[in-house]
């Protein structure tokens, strides 16, 4: 049996997330990189703290401000992309590939479920 | 204005400081003053020149001060002839029209608002002259800070050479009808671009240059904001100028507040309204302006602290509450690049 891929979700905070045997990889989405503008800094959060749901966890910084990153869902941060440390750019040119920001172990799916879906977002942008 | 373009803040940074951008400043204030003695002197109040003294076509960077030589707003004011009539020609800042323009009209009630009729456009970088060639007629011995009347579409446009960058530079304007034919025209060259006030603003924060409603405000003098070498000596002796004993007295005496700039030695970036802090969890100090530097790579600012601080000792900037360590550095952070001769900007 393959891995199980759910498909990818996003937050009111526009930040999107995708599950994989029960570990969420989470960045922004690319509608928010391009609000951003250039990103010339991340600040990555620690591997092993645990989060609540709308927890402030990191920041992203562009020229023209700073911006918050929440957990989505409650969970054990387990792996962060260290590629952004050096490159934080790589989110204005991959947002929601590449450009993933951190990983989560996550303890409960329900919360998940109750995300955006990919049309929902859309919908929710042109609000 | 938007804060950029297609192509974002830091290529049209680069773009002004390695070839040419054009800026759309016609949100500014332009007003023309005609040159009667009752009105120059009335404006001398506020403003700390030699109004009648004023070289014919050239510009100066000054203020409007308030009655304790605050700042009401900083401004370029330029002397130039109109179809053989003298104008003052005052160029100031959007967010400052309403206070500027009560105290322009009560000194000459028929002051004309030409920003209701003139587009502002500034074109900066090492090749504008380039870019406006044969576009413009500029002549070979105009410097930095000169400011003439030429012609576009048979239309007489003032043509100033000064900017907001550092960088050699002209800033046209032109009226309304002719502004689009010029821009799609000036677009035509491969150098230039269009670039927005993010750019516009960490290319004046590079150069070492104010902000109006940062580094200047009505409760910081010139001479608090390091800008004395912009006032006229001789007028501070004047009763007819505003606040001109507490800027005399400010510039005999050692003031409360020093303006620096400084480097971020982490990757941060260093923002407006950022707390600075000795090694002693002192507070010493606020960032009045911050942003990346393109050039430098690292996060820049301007700021003020306290005189008695020694600038060798360390100086920490609370961001997101920790403690980073900022190194000073001398303004201008870019070196100014202006044609210049006899220039009395700097």
């Amino acid at each position: 049996m393959g891995a199980y891929m759910s498909e990818k979700k996003y937050t009111k905070d526009h930040e999107w997330v995708s599950i994989e045997n029960e570990i969420a990889t989470i960045g922004i989405s690319n509608h928010a990189q391009e609000s951003l503008g250039d990103i010339v800094f991340i600040e990555l959060p620690a591997v092993g703290n645990s989060v609540k749901a709308k927890d402030e966890i990191c920041v992203v910084e562009s020229v023209k401000a700073a911006s918050d990153i929440y957990a989505p869902i409650d969970g054990e941060i387990i792996e962060v992309n260290n590629n952004l440390e050096n490159d934080a750019a790589i989110i204005n040119q991959d947002a929601e590939n590449e450009g993933w920001i951190f990983k989560m172990k996550i303890s409960d799916s329900n919360q998940y479920s109750e995300l955006m879906s990919e049309d929902e977002y859309k919908q929710f942008l042109e609000q | 204005m938007p804060i950029n373009y297609k192509t974002g803040i830091i290529n049209e940074h680069k773009n002004v400081r390695n070839h040419s951008g054009i800026f759309d400043v016609s949100h500014m204030g332009q007003i023309l003053i005609e040159k009667n003695e009752s009105y120059l002197h009335k404006l001398e109040k506020y403003i700390p020149l030699q109004l009648k003294k004023l070289i014919k076509n050239r510009s100066h960077y000054s203020f409007l001060l308030n009655k304790d030589g605050g700042v009401i707003d900083d401004l370029i004011i330029s002397n130039i002839d109109i179809k053989d009539k003298s104008y003052l020609y005052i160029v100031y800042n959007a967010s400052r029209k309403k206070e500027d323009e009560e105290i322009f009209i009560s000194c000459a009630p028929n002051a004309e608002k030409i920003y209701e009729k003139n587009c502002l456009f500034a074109i900066q970088g090492p090749d504008s002259i380039n870019v406006l060639k044969n576009i413009i007629d500029i002549p070979n011995n105009m410097n930095f800070f000169d400011i003439l009347i030429s012609k576009y579409d048979n239309n007489e446009i003032i043509v100033s050479r000064s900017g907001y960058t550092g960088e050699d530079g002209f800033e046209l304007s032109i009226p309304n009808e002719s502004a689009e034919n010029l821009i799609t025209h000036l677009l035509k060259n491969e150098n230039t671009m269009l670039c927005g006030l993010g750019s516009r603003d960490s290319l004046r924060l590079e150069a070492g240059l104010s902000l109006y409603g940062h580094e200047l405000n009505e409760k910081i003098t010139p001479i608090e904001a390091g800008l004395s070498w912009a006032l006229d000596k001789e007028r501070l002796e004047d009763e007819n100028l505003n606040g001109n004993k507490v800027l005399s007295d400010q510039l005999k005496n050692k003031l409360s507040n020093k303006k620096i700039g400084l480097i971020s030695t982490s990757k941060s970036m260093l923002r407006d309204g950022m707390t600075l802090f000795d090694n002693n969890n002192n507070a010493i100090g606020k960032i009045t302006s911050g942003c990346f530097s393109p050039n430098l790579n690292k996060s820049i600012a301007i700021g003020y602290i306290i005189s008695e601080f020694n600038t060798d000792n360390p100086i920490f900037c609370e961001i997101r509450k920790k403690f980073e360590l900022v190194r000073i550095n001398n303004l201008p952070f870019v070196k100014k690049n202006y044609k210049k001769n006899g220039s009395i900007y700097e």
